[in-house]
C-alpha cells in the first residue's frame, strides 16, 4: 500500500464511527442549508448560489465517500462493516460505492440543472428535494433493517415524485408525477405488507437477524407466508428499479420529468432500488435459497430480469421519441443489474463476481445514462425537438456534445472498447461462469438488438443533414455542456479505470456473502 | 390445511354481499325513477358536475402542515413520558440532542413554508375574478 | 550490443511509414510519395538480410521471439492475453527477404508503369503499396495466430483497394469487390478457427514451449489435460477440424480450388499490384499460413492429405485453363493459382523445405513474369490481347531474355530454379505417396501438370516475343526506361540462380552437400525446424517415404518424369505457335476450348448457384440473415411487432397500469407458490 493511502486510512481510522454516515449527514444538511437560505432571503431568485451550494454538498459527500472507500472504511481489510443505531444502518463497501455513484449523479445534475433552471421561479425547491432525494438513496445504501430500508425508500421516492413534477405549467410534467406517484403508493403498499409478512415468519427487521432465523429453523411450515413475503419485496424493488412489470410509470415519469431529472432517476434513483435489494436478499433472504420448500428468489429475479431486458429493449426499438426511446433502454439497462441477482446461488463460489460485475455495470452505467439525459436536457433547453428527425444534423451546430451523445450511445450499447462493453462483458461472463448462460445470452441478444435504435441517435446526429429546425440554437448553456463533457469523459476514464472500478465492486460484493 | 379455513372465508366473504344482491334483484320490482339515480347530497339537490368541483389548493397545505406537526406531537408525546428516566440512564446530551435536532429540521421547513407563503390564504384567480366581477356590477 | 533483431519492428514499420507519407505528404512529393516507399522497402530490405544473416551466425540465436505489446489480458481465471509480438526464425526471415525485395522492386518498376504513363492518384497508388507491404510484413513477424490473422484482413483490405485502384472503370471496382468478399468467405472460417485455437489452447503463440503447436502434439501424445476439445471429440479430430478451419482462410487467400475464382479478375489491377499480389504478398500469406503452424498441421495427417489434395487437383485444374487464353495477364493468373497449387501438394506431402523453396523461387520468376509482362503491356500501349503482338523479341532484347528466363523456370527446365523446387516437390509427393494413395493422387495430378504448365507458358512466350508483329502498335512498341529494365534484370538473374541454394537431387546423386536451405530451415529454434516437422509427421501422420528400387532410381525416374514432361510441353508449344503466323489450334479443342475458355463455367456456376437453386442460397441466406444478422435485423423486426404490443400496455391510463402490475404480482406469487409447494 503506498504511504499516503496509510496516511489517509489513519486518520479516517482515528475518527468516531459515527462519522462513517458522513455523506449521508452532508447530504442532508445541504438540503437544509438551501432551505434556510431561501427562508431568509425568500423570492429572490438565485439559482446560481443554489447551484453552487448543492452542487458544493454533493462533491463534499463524493469526496468523503470516495476517501472512505480508499482508506477502507468498513471494508474487509479494516475491520469490516461498521453498524451503527443497534445495526439499523450498516456501512461497508457496498454502501459507499453506491454513494459514489448516487453523489457524482447527484453532482452532474445540479451543474446540468442550473441551465435548465435559468429564469424559473422556486429553483431552491428544486436544488433541495434533489438532495433530499439523495439524501434517501444515500441512506437506503446504508440500510440493514426493513424499517429503514422503508423508511429511506420513502425518503428517496417522495421528493422524486415532486421533481418529476416540477414543471408546473406542463401538463406533462403534472401527468407523469401523478402516475409516478400512484404507482409507487401503490408499490410501496406492497412492500410494506412484504415487510409485514416477513416480520410475522421472523419476528424481526434487522437483515442480519433474519437471515439468522432462517438459517436456523428455515421456514418451518410458513412457507407461504415467508415466500409472499420475499415476493412482495422483491415487487417492491422491482418498482424502484423500474423492472417489468413494475416498470410502467418509468417511461412516463422520465418523459415528463424535466430531463435532469428524468437523468437523475434513471441512473441514481435505479442504482439505489439495485444498492437496497442487494443488500436486502444477499443478507437476509439467502439461506432461503436452500431451505426446503424452496423459496426460489433468484429464479423470480431471473424471469424478470428476462422480461425486463427483453421489454425494454423491444419496445425501445420502436420509439420515434429519443427521451421515451431512453427510458425504455434504462429499463432494458434495470433487467442486465438484475442479473447481478438472478444469478445467485446458495453458497455459489461466483455469487461475489456475479454482483460485483453488476454493481461495476451501475456504475458505468450512471455516468453514460446521465450524460446521455443530460444531452437530451440541452436539447430540449435549445427547444429543438423530441423526436430522432428532429435531432438530424446536431453535430454541425454542436459538435463536441455529439461526440460525447456518440460515446454515451455507444457504451450503452456495449461496444468494444467503450465503457459499457467492459462491464456487460465482465456481468455476462460472470453469469456464463456461475452457470446463468441464458440470462448472459439473453443479455446478449438484446444488447445487439440495443445497438439498433442506439446508433439511430449517432445516425440522426452526424449522419443525417439538418432539417431547418436547428435555427434555434442560439447559445451554449456553459454548465450543460461542461456536465455532458463531464460524464462522457468520466465514461471513457473508466475504460483503464474499469478493473480497479471492477475488483472494489467484486471485493464488497463479496463481504456481503463471507 | 389451515388454508382451508382461510379459502373458506373467502367463499363466505364474497359469497354473501353476491347472494343477497342476487336475491334482491330477483324480489324487487322495478321501477326506474329520476330520483333514485340521482347523486344523494344530504337532501340539496345536486348542481354541476362531480369533476368541476375543486377545494381550494391552500386547504391542502395546511392539511399538510397540520398532519407534519400532528405526527410530531405524536413522537414527541411518549418521549416526554420517558425523557426524565432517559436522562438518567443516557445522560442530557443523548436523551434531548436527537429530538432537538428532528425538531430544528422541522422547523426550518416551517420557516421556509412560512416564508414561501404556504400559510397566507391566497384567493384563487377564478374567485378573485368573480369578486371583481360582482363589484363591476 | 545492437542486434539485428531489435529492428524488426522497423522492417514492418518503415512500409508503413512510406504509407503515412504517400497518403498525406504524397501530393507534395516529386514522384507521388514513390521514393519514401522506394527508401522504406530497400530499407526494410536490407534489415531483413541483415536478420536473416544473424540467424546464421554460431553464436547468435536461432530464433527470436518476443512480445511486443500486450492489448487485453484475461480477466478471472481465463489468464488469456491478446499479444503483438515478433517470431523471427529462418521461415520467416527467407519470407522477410522475398517481400521486401518484390516490394522494393514493384516500387521501382511502378516509376516506369504508373509515373511514366502519366496516372493520376499516385499518392493513393503509392500508400496502397506501402500499407500493402507492410501488412504483409505484419504478416510474417506475427508469433501469434490471432495478430496473423488482423494482418492477414489488412492484407485483404489493401489487396481490395489496389485491385480497385482504377475505380472509375467498370471493371475494376467489381473485380475488387469480388477479390474482397471471395476471400472473406474463406476468412470467416479462418477467424473461428482463430477462436477455436483460443478456446482449445488458450494460446495461439506460434513458437515456444506454450504454443499451441507444442500443446497439440501433447494432447496427441496423450496428455490431453493441456487442451479442451469440444463436443467430445478426440483431439486428433478435432485438431483436424481446426486445422480445416483455418485452412479456409488459406484456400481463399491462396486462391486454391474453389475460392481461386477471384484471382484472374484481379488482373484488373495494375500490374505491378498483380506482381506483389502474386509473387510476395496476399497469394502467398495462405502458403506461409500453412508453414507458419506447420508443426499443429503435422499432427493432423487428415487435415495434410487434404491439403495435399487439394493443391494437386488445383495445380491441374487451373493449369487447363491457362492453355487457352488471350491475354497475358489472364495466363500468368492461372499459372500462378496452379504453382500454389503446388506448393500446397508439398505442405501436404509433408514437405515443408520444398513448399517454402518453392513459393522462393516462384517469388522471383512470377514477380518477373509479370513485370516483364507490365513491360510488353507498356510497349504495347496497355494491349493485353497476346494475338495483337507478336515479334517483341528484337524490339525489346532485355524484357525478352528476363522473360525467357522466368518462362523457362516457370516451366520447370534444368537448371532454372523453378526445375529445383519443382522437382523436390513432386519428388517428395511422390515418395511419401507410394504410402498413400490420396497424396499419390495429388502427385499424379501435379505431374500432369506440369506439361501443361510447359505448354501454355511457352504459347505465351511465342505468341509474345516470336513471329511476325500481329499489330501496329506491335510493329511500333512503345519504349521505356532504367526503372523497368533494372526490376527485371535483377530477377531475370534471380530467376535463373535461386535454384542453386537446394540441389538436394545433385547432393543425393553426388554427396556433395548443396541443401543450403534445408539446412538453413532446419537450424530454427526448438520445434520449428525441419527435422522436428519430419519427426511429427513420422509419429503421428505415418509418413513414411516409399522407393522404386533404390534411393537413386527413385530420385531419377521422378526428376527425369517432371523435366521429360516440361520439355514435352515446351516442344508441342514450340511446334505449334513458333511460327511467323501463329493460328489459334485451340478451335481444335471443340466443346473442350469453350469449357476451359470459360473457366469450366465455374464463374457462371457460382452464379447459377446464386440464382438459380434459390433454395440453396435460401438456406445460406436465411443462414446468415436469420442466424447472423437476425440477431439484430430479426429480432428487431420482431421488436418491431412485440414493440408495438409493448406501446400498447402502456395506455397511458394509470389505472391500467395498477392492474397490470397487481396481476403481474399476483402471477408470479401463484406461479412460485405452486411450484414452491408453499401452499401445502
Amino acid at each position: 500500500m503506498d504511504p499516503t493511502v496509510v496516511t489517509t486510512a489513519a486518520l479516517q481510522s482515528q475518527l468516531p464511527e459515527w462519522t462513517a454516515l458522513g455523506p449521508v449527514i452532508v447530504l442532508g444538511l445541504t438540503g437544509l442549508l438551501l432551505l434556510t437560505i431561501d427562508a431568509i432571503w425568500p423570492k429572490r431568485n438565485a439559482n446560481t448560489t443554489y447551484a453552487i451550494v448543492s452542487a458544493a454538498g454533493a462533491i463534499i459527500a463524493l469526496g468523503i465517500t470516495v476517501w472512505y472507500l480508499v482508506a477502507g472504511t468498513g471494508q474487509e481489510t479494516h475491520g469490516g462493516a461498521i453498524t451503527l443505531f443497534s445495526e439499523a444502518i450498516v456501512v461497508d463497501g457496498m454502501a459507499l460505492f453506491f454513494t459514489a455513484i448516487f453523489t457524482s449523479v447527484a453532482a452532474l445534475v445540479i451543474v446540468a440543472s442550473h441551465d435548465y433552471l435559468k429564469g424559473h421561479e422556486n429553483s431552491a425547491e428544486f436544488y433541495s428535494l434533489l438532495m433530499f432525494a439523495t439524501t434517501g438513496m444515500a441512506l437506503m445504501a446504508v440500510s440493514n433493517s426493513l424499517v429503514t430500508v422503508f423508511v429511506s425508500l420513502e425518503m428517496a421516492s417522495l421528493p422524486s415524485y415532486a421533481l418529476v413534477g416540477f414543471l408546473k405549467k406542463d401538463r406533462g410534467s403534472v401527468e407523469a408525477s401523478l402516475k409516478y406517484f400512484l404507482i409507487g403508493a401503490l408499490s410501496s403498499a406492497v412492500f410494506l405488507f412484504g415487510i409485514s409478512l416477513i416480520y410475522a415468519v421472523t419476528g424481526s427487521l434487522l437483515l442480519t437477524e433474519i437471515s439468522a432465523q432462517f438459517a436456523d429453523g428455515g421456514v418451518a411450515g410458513f412457507a407461504g407466508v415467508a415466500g409472499i413475503g420475499v415476493l412482495m419485496i422483491a415487487g417492491g424493488f422491482a418498482y424502484k428499479t423500474a423492472s417489468v412489470p413494475f416498470h410502467f410509470w418509468a417511461p412516463e415519469a422520465y418523459e415528463g420529468a424535466p430531463a435532469p431529472v428524468s437523468a437523475f432517476l434513471s441512473s441514481a434513483s435505479k442504482a439505489a432500488g439495485f444498492v437496497v435489494a442487494f443488500r436486502v436478499f444477499a443478507e437476509a433472504f439467502m439461506p432461503l435459497l436452500e431451505v426446503t420448500p424452496a423459496i426460489d428468489w433468484a429464479l423470480a429475479f431471473a424471469v424478470l430480469a428476462v422480461l425486463t431486458m427483453v421489454v425494454g429493449n423491444f419496445a425501445a426499438a420502436t420509439q420515434e421519441n429519443v427521451k421515451r426511446m431512453l427510458a425504455y433502454s434504462s429499463i432494458g439497462h434495470a433487467g442486465y443489474a438484475l442479473i447481478g441477482l438472478a444469478a445467485l446461488t446458495a453458497g455459489g463460489p461466483h455469487n461475489g463476481d456475479v454482483m460485483g460485475a453488476a454493481m461495476a455495470h451501475l456504475l458505468i452505467y450512471g455516468f453514460m445514462n446521465t450524460g446521455a439525459f443530460l444531452f437530451i436536457a440541452m436539447v430540449e433547453y435549445w427547444g429543438v425537438g423530441r423526436t430522432f428527425e428532429d435531432y438530424a444534423g446536431l453535430s454541425q451546430k454542436a459538435p463536441l456534445a455529439c461526440v460525447a451523445m456518440a460515446v454515451f450511445m455507444f457504451s450503452l450499447a456495449g461496444l468494444p472498447v467503450f465503457g459499457g462493453f467492459f462491464s456487460k462483458y465482465a456481468l455476462f461472463a460472470s453469469a456464463v461462469s456461475a452457470g446463468f448462460w441464458w440470462l448472459a445470452a439473453v443479455g446478449a441478444v438484446t444488447s445487439a438488438l440495443s445497438l439498433y435504435y442506439y446508433s439511430r441517435v449517432v445516425k440522426a446526429i452526424w449522419i443525417e443533414e439538418p432539417n431547418g429546425n436547428l435555427d434555434v440554437i442560439e447559445s451554449k448553456p456553459t454548465g450543460l455542456y461542461a456536465a455532458i463533457i463531464f460524464a462522457a469523459v468520466a465514461t471513457v476514464l473508466l475504460l483503464p479505470g474499469f478493473p480497479i472500478a471492477l475488483e472494489t465492486a467484486e471485493a464488497a460484493a463479496s463481504a456481503l456473502f463471507a | 390445511m389451515s388454508w382451508i379455513a382461510i379459502g373458506a372465508l373467502a367463499v363466505v366473504g364474497v359469497g354473501i354481499p353476491l347472494g343477497m344482491m342476487a336475491a334482491s334483484a330477483l324480489l324487487r320490482p322495478s321501477v326506474p325513477e329520476q330520483g333514485k339515480s340521482a347523486t344523494y347530497e344530504s337532501g340539496e339537490i345536486p348542481t354541476g358536475t362531480a369533476r368541476s368541483f375543486k377545494f381550494n389548493i391552500q386547504y391542502y397545505m395546511v392539511a399538510l402542515l397540520f398532519v407534519v406537526f400532528d405526527i410530531e406531537t405524536v413522537l414527541v408525546f411518549p418521549w416526554a413520558v420517558i425523557y426524565s428516566d432517559a436522562v438518567e440512564v443516557v445522560g442530557i446530551t443523548r436523551a434531548l440532542g436527537p429530538m432537538l435536532l428532528f425538531i430544528g429540521i422541522l422547523l426550518i421547513g416551517l420557516v421556509w413554508a412560512w416564508r414561501n407563503g404556504a400559510v397566507s390564504w391566497t384567493k384563487s384567480p377564478r374567485a378573485t375574478r368573480r369578486k371583481t366581477e360582482r363589484g363591476d356590477a | 550490443m545492437v542486434a539485428a533483431f531489435d529492428f524488426v519492428p522497423a522492417i514492418v514499420l518503415l512500409p508503413f511509414v512510406s504509407f503515412l507519407i504517400a497518403l498525406f505528404a504524397g501530393k507534395y512529393m516529386p514522384k507521388g510519395g514513390a521514393l519514401a516507399g522506394i527508401a522504406a522497402t530497400a530499407g526494410s530490405l536490407l534489415l531483413s538480410i541483415w536478420v536473416a544473416i544473424s540467424l546464421l551466425g554460431v553464436s547468435g540465436e536461432r530464433i527470436h521471439q518476443e512480445t511486443i505489446y500486450t492489448w487485453a489480458t484475461g480477466i478471472g481465471d481465463q489468464p488469456w492475453e491478446l499479444t503483438f509480438g515478433v517470431l523471427i526464425d529462418p521461415l520467416s526471415a527467407l519470407m522477410l527477404i522475398i517481400v521486401t525485395l518484390i516490394a522494393t522492386l514493384v516500387h521501382v518498376f511502378s516509376l516506369g508503369y504508373m509515373n511514366d504513363e502519366g496516372e493520376t492518384g499516385l499518392p493513393r497508388y503509392y500508400a496502397g503499396l506501402g500499407l500493402f507491404t507492410a501488412s504483409m510484413l505484419g504478416f510474417v513477424v506475427a508469433d501469434n495466430l490471432l495478430m496473423a490473422f488482423m494482418f492477414f484482413e489488412l492484407v485483404g483490405l489493401c489487396s481490395f483497394l489496389l485491385i480497385g485502384f482504377w475505380f472509375r472503370r467498370d471493371g475494376p471496382p467489381s473485380a475488387a469487390k469480388k477479390a474482397f468478399l471471395v476471400t472473406r468467405f474463406g476468412d470467416y472460417f479462418f477467424l473461428i478457427g482463430v477462436v477455436a485455437v483460443f478456446a482449445t489452447f488458450g494460446t495461439a503463440q506460434f513458437a515456444g514451449p506454450e504454443s499451441f503447436p507444442v500443446l497439440a502434439e501433447q494432447a496427441v501424445a496423450g496428455d490431453t489435460s493441456v487442451v479442451n476439445t469440444t463436443f467430445g471429440l478426440e483431439p486428433t479430430q478435432w485438431f483436424t477440424i481446426v486445422g480445416l478451419l483455418v485452412l479456409g482462410g488459406v484456400v481463399g487467400k491462396s486462391a486454391q480450388f474453389p475460392l481461386h475464382t477471384w484471382l484472374p479478375d484481379a488482373m484488373q489491377g495494375p500490374t505491378p499490384v498483380s506482381a506483389l499480389i502474386h509473387a510476395a504478398t496476399m497469394v502467398a500469406a495462405g502458403v506461409y499460413l500453412v508453414a507458419r503452424m506447420y508443426g499443429f498441421y503435422a499432427v493432423s495427417p487428415t487435415a495434410l492429405a487434404i491439403i495435399a489434395f487439394i493443391g494437386g487437383f488445383t495445380a491441374l485444374f487451373a493449369a487447363t485453363m491457362g492453355v487457352v487464353k488471350r491475354e497475358i495477364k489472364q495466363v500468368l493468373a492461372y499459372s500462378t493459382i496452379s504453382q500454389y497449387g503446388y506448393m500446397m501438394l508439398a505442405l501436404g506431402a509433408g514437405s515443408y523445405v520444398a513448399a517454402t523453396f518453392h513459393l522462393m523461387t516462384h517469388a522471383f520468376f512470377k514477380a518477373l513474369l509479370f513485370l516483364g509482362a507490365g513491360a510488353v503491356i507498356i510497349a504495347m500501349h496497355h494491349n493485353e490481347n497476346m494475338w495483337d503482338m507478336g515479334g517483341l523479341k528484337d524490339k525489346m532484347p532485355v524484357t525478352y531474355a528476363t522473360f525467357l528466363a522466368g518462362s523457362l523456370a516457370l516451366a520447370g527446365i534444368f537448371p532454372f530454379s523453378g526445375f529445383w523446387s519443382k522437382d523436390e516437390i513432386l519428388y517428395e509427393a511422390f515418395i511419401y505417396g507410394l504410402n498413400d494413395p490420396l497424396l499419390l493422387g495429388g502427385w499424379v495430378m501435379g505431374l500432369l501438370a506440369v506439361p501443361i504448365t510447359a505448354f501454355y507458358t511457352f504459347r505465351m512466350v511465342f505468341l509474345t516475343f516470336h513471329g511476325e508483329p500481329r499489330s501496329e502498335t506491335a510493329r511500333n512498341p512503345h519504349g521505356f526506361g532504367w526503372n523497368v529494365k533494372g526490376p527485371l534484370s535483377v530477377l531475370g538473374v534471380l530467376a535463373v540462380v535461386a535454384g542453386f541454394i537446394n540441389m538436394v537431387p545433385v547432393q543425393k546423386l553426388t554427396g556433395i552437400e548443396l541443401d543450403f536451405l534445408t539446412q538453413y530451415l532446419d537450424s530454427g529454434g526448438e520445434g520449428l525446424t525441419y527435422s522436428g516437422y519430419n519427426a511429427l509427421l513420422a509419429e503421428y501422420g505415418g509418413y513414411e517415404a516409399g522407393v522404386v528400387g533404390t534411393e537413386v532410381t527413385t530420385l531419377l525416374i521422378a526428376a527425369g518424369l517432371s523435366l521429360g514432361l516440361a520439355v514435352t510441353g515446351l516442344l508441342v508449344a514450340f511446334k505449334l505457335y513458333n511460327v511467323p503466323e501463329p493460328v489459334e489450334h485451340t478451335a481444335k479443342l471443340g466443346q473442350v476450348k469453350d469449357v476451359l475458355y470459360n473457366n469450366y463455367y465455374q464463374d457462371e456456376f457460382q452464379v447459377w448457384i446464386a440464382h438459380r437453386t434459390q433454395s440453396v442460397a435460401a438456406v445460406a441466406d436465411k443462414f446468415d440473415q436469420g442466424v447472423i444478422d437476425g440477431v439484430v435485423n430479426g429480432v428487431s423486426s420482431v421488436s418491431l411487432f412485440g414493440g408495438r404490443r409493448m406501446r400498447k400496455l402502456q395506455t397511458g391510463l394509470v389505472t391500467n397500469y395498477a392492474a397490470l402490475l397487481t396481476l403481474g404480482l399476483t402471477a408470479l406469487l401463484l406461479a412460485f407458490g405452486l411450484l414452491g409447494g408453499w401452499f401445502v
